[in-house]
């Protein structure tokens, strides 16, 4: 018995569908991810039931931190460039003051009207500063705005 | 040039022994595994850094101009208002204030919306209040199907009638 070994079987698999379907996710995961923008100012979103879709291009995003201070980030290079010069084209959002804000808003605007204005707070940031931006909003004649949120299951 | 010519005569003047003599298919065999590893290895990564939960957005309007104003009459305007601790004060009007916990806003506002339906709510935040406070106050509002609400800048005179309903 011990010197007579068993022969192993090899087993041979069509693995060839696995692998079509394997690529077929592979694709399908490369061309739907987006990379996070790297931010440098992180925002933890309050809650709401609202369920609007953020766009996804042509955003102009005012952020409030939680220290109250002012954000304005643009998605597109060339903008950044021409509103905050060579220093801000790679930085994803510069800090801005509530006064310097209605002229940044509106040479935007200007470069790019089909912007979208979002304002993204953080939960922990004081209503002043929100305020200040929705003030300045509407003296920009930007009426229509989004408030950027989490989705809360009831 | 030359050379492909004479390669097209070669195989011409050997077109009779190819017809009988079929050319011999090789099978190429090459070996996936490596590829596949490397797909899987990708599938695997671009599976795990997915985010699919986008954030949503709540849309707000406000009105065009600031000095454009709405006669509102005092009996249909409800305002809420919170100071800086996050406390919730109500009234109609000019009643008194009443505290309100956030718990009974949507209810509060259903019930005063049904009462009255022609009532406008005004929410007041103090500037050194929270903001997750006003995006619940709208977030109550859109659920309670109120549409008809403004923001407005908290004032001194709030700020007393909030400190008096407090000592209440």
């Amino acid at each position: 018995m011990p010197k007579i070994k068993k022969k192993r079987v090899g087993i041979k698999m069509d693995m060839t569908p696995m692998v079509d379907v394997a690529f077929l996710l592979l694709t399908f995961f490369m061309l739907t991810t987006q990379f996070k923008p790297v931010e440098d100012v992180e925002i933890l979103l309050p809650s709401s039931h609202s369920s609007i879709k953020l766009p996804e291009s042509d955003v102009m995003m005012i952020s409030v931190t939680k220290e109250g201070t002012i954000h304005l980030g643009l998605d597109s290079q060339i903008l950044r460039e021409r509103l905050f010069g060579v220093e801000g084209k790679y930085k994803a959002s510069m800090q801005v003051t509530k006064q310097d804000l209605a002229n940044l808003l509106i040479q935007a605007r200007v470069a790019n009207p089909r912007l979208r204005t979002v304002v993204k707070g953080d939960r922990g940031a004081p209503y002043g500063p929100v305020e200040d931006v929705m003030t300045v909003l509407q003296q920009t004649k930007i009426t229509r705005f989004n408030l950027v949120t989490d989705f809360e299951k009831s | 040039m030359a050379g492909v010519d004479s390669g097209g005569g070669e195989s011409r003047s050997h077109a009779k022994h190819a017809k009988k003599r079929k050319k011999k298919r090789v099978g190429i065999r090459v070996d996936m595994t490596p590829m596949v590893d490397v797909a899987f290895l990708l599938l695997t990564f671009f599976m795990l850094t997915t985010v699919f939960n986008k954030p949503q957005t709540m849309e707000l309007n406000l009105p065009p101009d600031e000095k454009a104003t709405v006669e509102v009459a005092e009996s249909s305007l409800m305002t809420v208002r919170v100071d800086k601790d996050g406390a919730m004060f109500w009234n109609i009007g000019s009643e008194p204030l009443q505290a309100l916990a956030f718990n009974d806003l949507r209810s509060t506002l259903i019930q005063r919306n049904q009462a009255n339906p022609k009532l406008i709510t005004l929410v007041k935040v103090h500037r050194d209040g929270n903001y997750k406070m006003m995006v619940d106050i709208m977030d109550e509002l859109n659920l309670a199907n109120i549409t008809r609400f403004s923001l407005a800048p908290m004032t001194d005179k709030d700020l007393q009638l909030m400190a008096r309903a407090a000592t209440l």
